[in-house]
């Protein structure tokens, strides 16, 4: 995931596409759109992780499965009744509305798990790093505090297995507690005085007597801007077409949805590209990879 | 007036009833959208305080130690599903007080995920780790209830199956349910009542059991180098 093209751009285009993807996933819930959001998400999840991908992708079917079925239940509103469940009517419509749910719970889930894989930590804070550079900091402090912890708790319950106290060989259920919990309160007294060595050696060298400076590894670049300005002006095409009702979708109590032609296929359309940015950047970066490999 | 406090005006006054209107007029019925947006518009000005006071190298490294803590010890105790890091965000608050509570709280929850995975519930679960944090110090450094082993137990169990669990459920429930009225509303609280009540037990365990302990060392780090005792600082 390191090598993918669209990872490498700018992490404010990065996190501008994820808002622009996600917000627009949560308020369409035209199926069409909400189809082709977990397209998109899944093809560009694939390409991030590769066969392990698949397979979290498929564990996502019997989420789909159960809020669709369960909506019906308590979403009684259309007029086609399938059957009824405890005297109350189970319709089409609330199913066809569930499902569409669903697949926009699909679609957030794959669209923040390829968030994850490319704007890492890292990217974050530096992200934020000048807007709010305390609060960065404190993250970043954190996040390499937990490797840390983990670390020193282990070699704290080493010592404790060697002399036969280890949490994990705790035979009852307060003993494995009382174990761990132990681990944590040394680690607790440590941390805390090994945090104050850290203070004191920040304050020496002068924090919080200037203005901190960042150092950005991340640059824009041209092309970061020429991918801004078309995620932008994609975002704004596709709030233009769902100002005027392209992807307007109503299901309960009678269905209503906007059909995918004429202009409507047109934001529909646009839709497709947005949600395909990443992927094609992917694929097009690999293929030009091959390309220039066979030419050696 | 204070840039924190500004901001607090504009948010309440302004940005969250324009938040309520667009949500329910113009983006017909999208509440969980809606309702991230506001609980956003909270943090922003807690955040905006705490980058104001320009926090010192001490406060800002006793705060991630206590956040790190918080996500290390899921790993450290060798039981599925047993979680302290809420039962030391409640800790934390009662030792150092409401906002450095709010801060381990929402730094926990955010950092976190950073190991466990993003996802839509990440505002939520922010804002609630963030108040349960909040609230501890408001109650306990007020001395409204006394730090016992059994009173922060039970606290600890009440603000997991009153406060966190719900939240954390409610933002399920908008992005879930096409329709939300009682019935649903009551079916998924249900469905999250065992997750928060083993939660809700494994909070109590700690707080009865490693509460005093804890508040004891913290206390002591407190004293020894004199920390976070100015009384604007809390």
């Amino acid at each position: 995931m390191h090598s993918d093209a669209f990872s490498k751009c700018h992490p404010a285009v990065n996190l501008v596409f994820f808002l622009g993807a996600i917000v627009a996933t949560v308020l369409i819930v035209h199926p069409a759109y909400v189809l082709a959001s977990i397209a998109g998400a899944a093809l560009y999840y694939m390409l991030l992780s590769g066969q392990k991908g698949l397979k979290r992708i498929l564990v996502l079917l019997p989420i789909f499965v159960f809020v669709t079925a369960v909506n019906p239940l308590f979403n009684t509103y259309g007029d086609r009744v399938l059957f009824k469940v405890f005297g109350r009517p189970y319709t089409l419509e609330a199913l066809l509305y569930g499902a569409s749910l669903a697949g926009v719970l699909v679609a957030m889930l794959l669209w923040f798990g390829c968030y994850n894989a490319v704007l890492t930590e890292d990217k974050f804070t530096s992200l934020f790093g000048n807007l709010a550079p305390a609060l960065s900091l404190l993250l970043v402090m954190v996040l390499r505090m937990i490797p840390n912890l983990i670390k020193k708790g282990r070699q704290i319950s080493g010592s404790r297995m060697s002399v036969g106290k280890d949490a994990s060989n705790g035979r009852t259920l307060t003993e494995k507690i009382s174990g761990g919990m132990l681990v944590v309160g040394t680690l607790m007294s440590w941390a805390l005085e090994g945090g104050v060595v850290t203070s004191d050696s920040m304050q020496a060298r002068g924090y919080g007597t200037a203005k901190r400076t960042s150092f950005m590894i991340y640059r824009f670049t041209g092309s970061d801007g020429v991918l801004a300005a078309v995620i932008a002006a994609l975002l704004a095409a596709i709030i233009a077409f769902c100002a005027k009702g392209a992807a307007s979708a109503v299901f309960t109590p009678t269905l209503d949805i906007a059909p995918v032609r004429g202009t409507n296929l047109a934001g529909f359309i646009v839709f497709v590209i947005y949600m395909l940015i990443p992927s094609v950047m992917h694929i097009r970066e690999a293929v030009q990879w091959n390309i220039s490999r066979s030419r050696i | 007036m204070k840039k924190s406090h500004i901001a607090i005006l504009i948010v309440f006054l302004i940005c969250i009833p324009l938040t309520l209107y667009f949500g329910t007029i113009a983006a017909r019925r999208s509440f969980y959208l809606t309702g991230t947006l506001v609980i956003i518009e909270l943090l922003v000005p807690f955040f905006m305080a705490f980058e104001g006071r320009k926090p010192q190298a001490r406060e800002l490294v006793i705060i991630a130690v206590l956040c790190a803590l918080g996500v290390a010890s899921r790993v450290l105790v060798p039981l599925p599903h047993f979680k302290p890091a809420f039962a030391i965000i409640l800790l934390s608050g009662m030792a150092f007080g409401p906002e450095s509570g709010f801060m381990v709280g929402a730094i926990t929850a955010f950092a976190g995920n950073f190991f466990m995975g993003q996802g839509p519930f990440t505002p939520w679960q922010m804002m609630a780790y963030g108040a349960g944090g909040m609230l501890a110090g408001f109650i306990f450094q007020k001395k409204l209830l006394p730090k016992k082993p059994l009173i922060m137990a039970i606290f600890g169990f009440v603000m997991c199956v009153v406060w966190i669990g719900p939240l954390l459920d409610c933002s399920q429930i908008f992005l879930m349910l096409s329709e939300i009225n009682w019935a649903g509303v009551a079916a998924s609280f249900a469905a999250g009542l065992p997750v928060n009540v083993s939660q809700g037990v494994c909070t109590a365990i700690v707080m009865f059991l490693f509460g005093r302990p804890i508040l004891e060392k913290l206390d002591r780090v407190k004293i020894k180098y004199g920390m976070m005792e100015d009384a604007d600082g809390i």
